[in-house]
């Protein structure tokens, strides 16, 4: 079996994963199992050419996509129906956010299984801030908070070569479509309008929101296009907050000194928004051994290989007995993690929202590299989403569901 | 005396010297043989984004495998590394706080351009750059080291273009291959629309586009037709040129007069349809849905597939219309005989099978010798055309009327009995009593034409198409004896027509 995985845990992730199916080996021995990593854009792009595979081009049987990629995999007729292939496959103890999004959209036919999911959040060090505020949950509730808080610790740390105050969370190391649903939502847009027959990235609501987000580039809080390596985390003392979807808990658990705490993204609006993004398991129609596939799927929604994954990956768990075993383990995730699952929203599972957000994606690295330029404005950035909106309404004429 | 700069470089050759399929391939094999030579941490891959000035992360190798990844480094903040590293083709990192080299690789990618219809080839400059990391930092890389370093980067390069040029052939081997097999399906092909959907799924198929339409239109190119597409699923759709919105008709005008026309930012290609002058239609094929940028070397290929298209296209125009003139007489735009026969056997075949009704009427127009003599053969025309055009707009859509000669035309009326035939005849018969010659012929006095009309039908009159049609027309003759202008059905004249 061909197993495609985006690279969750960076440079680790094949490593981890040779972990994993290690452990289903010792259970299906007979069961051959190749994991090949590939970045989000490349699967993207090999997704829709699954269907048609030149010769000698390898597909996969089993792969991993966002949960919002599940209605174009079906529409595209890459994904198989997972529930003609075991109808005992059910959804009856996967969280209740995650379930909407397995289903061919208009059936009850399961075309995804999840696999886990994470959610954003604000994670700081405690032993940063008390230089800064006296009451960092507070100040950090608040996105002007946030910006204060930033200039503060600028100045307090400014004489620190290569801090800044914000880690960018961006496996790319540049601005992040996905950091701007919070700000968005917080102050009342959202991709599309909720009967999803238009879309609102053109509106002031929403260009308020990426505004919010691109200010901590702007401001120089967050650094953006730079290399990687050369850039201070928070755990080396060159940062002091981090906003990310990973939990980064066991990591910051397993340095001492380091006292990591962490906060719901500070809100826009008059609520914290959280966004949870689901990682399901899609079975390929045209793939060879979908029989390993399938039992690959029924075993990675076990309870102890679910917390196991979820611990290696610094994810969640995506079902009801899991969730709850991996969040009591600590009080801390307990504390945080589920008030920020009470704010969570996820990305309408319909054809065209992977498409959605590769146009923004397109916008938001011009503009990244506009900020380095110096040549960033935030008319030229309102006209590109003007431009957008007009092509997102013409997919949606064509893609409806 | 041994030279073993020239020996290092010789190995690292040697373990690149096999064919590959594409640049990843090639990357796979050279960047675990760099960290092994250099024993580094990790080597990274980039490509050079010239236009924004940006180093994309493509593929990173570390000890144990390589994979690819992804990351974006803008250099424009630092001007002096740029200028070393454009320079000298190597530089150190600025940033990293352990040793770190950047090296430039620069190879050249085989292109093609469309100047008119004219193909020609090109070698397109490329540029990528390596980083090669040290994670200890009492390991920095010696100026011995860094020549080695720039050294081996120019053997990749080398092989890069090597790999490139394979590539590049394979491709276009590939596209003549599938072009060839589409061209061939196309010419075995017996109707022109299953030719036509067998070649747009070949093409999605082969070019993997997420949708291929054909927009057929009319001669000035100023009216879509049809539209055939398929879309991301590979299901067929038909639609009507009514159907389209309106923005996507004046696309129209801007297609044909742009020609073709390769559109990157939108994903989205058209390629018109000519043959000579005539606008034939065009072919869009757009990627909007997966965003992925179509390859120029496919839109050239299939700008010149289109020709063979737009060409078997016209020529099923051609035959639609040809055939339609040998079918439909030229002055009453009825079907002629020969074409009313084959679809009276067809459909009395038909109806023996299903046990169904049929009726036929047999008409000629009174006194249309007469007519012709007085007024001349230019109002018998007109008589001709009149009665024709009456005929073709009273019926309904099942009904098949024909001219079967001089001025007799018969009617076939499916599915119809004796008494529905009545009503059909009794239209027919005061519409065209309504019809006056025009009155400057004649001297002011009203005269209007009149038909005579005799009716059979299936079974009761007759067995197959002969027999009816010869009741049909006995009737007629025993209107036409005394009772012009008037109508008969076979069977109540029967015993005063037969002897």
């Amino acid at each position: 079996m061909i197993l495609w995985v985006m690279p969750d845990s960076g440079a680790k992730t094949k490593a981890n994963y040779q972990k994993l199916v290690e452990r289903f080996q010792k259970e299906y021995p007979k069961a051959q199992v190749q994991v090949q990593v590939l970045t989000r854009n490349v699967l993207w792009k090999k997704i829709f050419m699954m269907r048609n595979p030149a010769a000698g081009e390898t597909i996969p049987d089993l792969l991993q996509i966002p949960h919002y990629w599940t209605a174009l995999m079906t529409r595209a007729g890459v994904a198989e129906n997972l529930s003609k292939l075991d109808p005992g496959l059910s959804l009856s103890s996967t969280l209740y956010p995650l379930r909407p999004h397995c289903y061919k959209p208009g059936t009850k036919d399961l075309y995804s299984y999840p696999w886990w999911f994470d959610m954003s959040a604000l994670h700081y060090r405690a032993d940063h801030l008390k230089f800064v505020t006296k009451n960092p949950q507070e100040e950090l509730s608040t996105w002007q908070g946030l910006l204060d808080v930033c200039e503060r610790l600028a100045g307090h740390f400014k004489d620190v070569e290569g801090y800044y105050p914000m880690q960018n969370g961006d496996w790319r190391g540049s601005l992040s479509t996905r950091s701007t649903f919070m700000e968005v939502w917080g102050r009342g847009a959202d991709l599309f309008t909720p009967d999803l027959t238009d879309t609102l990235i053109h509106t002031a609501p929403f260009k308020q929101g990426v505004k919010d987000y691109i200010e901590l580039a702007l401001k120089e809080y967050m650094p953006i296009l730079r290399e990687r390596g050369s850039l201070g985390t928070m755990l080396t003392g060159k940062a002091s907050m981090l906003l990310s979807r990973k939990q980064g808990i066991s990591s910051f658990e397993g340095r001492g000194g380091a006292r990591v705490k962490t906060l719901p993204v500070p809100r826009t609006g008059d609520q914290p928004q959280a966004y949870l993004s689901g990682m399901n398991l899609v079975i390929n129609a045209a793939g060879k051994d979908k029989e390993t596939a399938l039992e690959f799927i029924k075993w990675s929604a076990r309870a102890d290989n679910q917390v196991l994954y979820a611990t290696m990956m610094d994810v969640f768990p995506a079902f009801e007995d899991s969730f709850e075993q991996f969040i009591f383990s600590s009080s801390q995730r307990l504390q945080t993690y589920s008030g920020i699952l009470a704010s969570a929203r996820t990305l309408p599972n319909i054809t065209i929202t992977g498409t959605v957000i590769e146009i923004l994606n397109k916008i938001f690295a011009v503009s990244a590299t506009q900020i380095v330029e110096g040549r960033f404005t935030q008319a030229s950035l309102d006209i590109e989403l003007d431009r957008a909106a007009k092509e997102v309404q013409y997919l949606l004429s064509l893609y409806e569901g | 005396m041994f030279d073993k700069e020239a020996f290092t470089l010789f190995k690292f050759s040697k373990k690149l010297n096999q064919s590959f399929q594409n640049r990843r391939e090639l990357l796979d094999c050279a960047l675990p043989a760099l960290r092994d030579l250099f024993k580094l941490d990790r080597v990274y891959f980039f490509n050079w984004q010239q236009e924004r000035a940006l180093l994309s992360l493509n593929m990173m190798c570390k000890k144990e495998y390589c994979m690819d990844m992804q990351e974006d480094i803008s250099v424009l903040s630092e001007p002096d590394f740029l200028k070393t590293l454009l320079r000298d083709g190597i530089a150190d990192s600025t940033d990293l706080n352990y040793p770190a080299v950047y090296v430039l690789l620069r190879w050249k990618k085989p292109n093609m351009i469309l100047e008119g219809d004219e193909v020609r080839h090109v070698m397109k400059n490329s540029v990528g750059v390596l980083r090669l990391e040290r994670f200890r930092k009492n390991r920095l890389f010696t100026e011995a080291e860094k020549k080695m370093i720039k050294r081996v980067a120019e053997e990749i390069s080398h092989n890069l273009t090597n790999t490139e040029v394979d590539q590049a052939k394979n491709q276009r081997l590939n596209i003549s291959t599938a072009l060839n097999d589409l061209a061939t399906i196309f010419a075995s092909s017996l109707r022109l629309t299953d030719g036509l959907e067998l070649i747009l799924k070949g093409v999605q198929k082969y070019f993997r586009f997420d949708r291929v339409r054909l927009y057929q239109t009319n001669y000035d190119g100023t009216k879509i037709k049809s539209i055939l597409g398929i879309d991301i699923s590979g299901q067929v759709a038909r639609q009507t040129g009514e159907d389209l919105p309106e923005d996507e008709r004046s696309l129209l005008k801007e297609i044909f007069n742009s020609g073709a026309t390769y559109r990157t930012i939108n994903n989205v290609v058209y390629i018109p349809l000519k043959v000579q002058r005539n606008k034939v239609g065009f072919l869009t094929f757009d990627n909007l849905l997966s965003r992925r940028r179509i390859d120029y070397l496919d839109f050239v290929s299939l700008k010149q597939f289109s020709s063979q298209i737009a060409l078997a296209i016209d020529n099923a125009s051609l035959f639609e219309r040809v055939q339609e003139l040998s079918n439909y007489d030229e002055l009453t735009k009825l079907p002629v005989r020969r074409f009313f026969s084959e679809k009276f056997a067809e459909e009395i075949y038909r109806s023996k099978r299903f046990d169904l009704i049929l009726s036929i009427i047999v008409l000629d127009i009174d006194l249309f010798k007469q007519i012709n003599d007085t007024y001349g053969h230019q109002i018998g025309d007109w008589a001709l055309k009149e009665v024709s055009r009456v005929i073709r707009t009273s019926l309904r859509q099942t009904d098949f009327p024909c001219r079967y000669g001089g001025d007799e035309m018969v009617i076939m009326l499916p599915r119809t009995n004796d008494e529905e035939a009545k009503i059909i005849a009794k239209r027919l018969k005061e519409r065209i009593n309504d019809i006056a010659i025009p009155s400057r012929y004649t001297d002011g006095e009203r005269i209007t034409l009149s038909i005579s009309q005799g009716i059979a039908s299936f079974p009761q009159d007759g067995a197959n198409a002969t027999e009816l049609f010869e009741k049909a027309d006995k009737a007629l003759y025993w209107v036409k004896d005394g009772r012009r202008g008037t109508f008969a059905v076979y069977r109540e004249v029967a015993e005063e027509v037969e002897p």
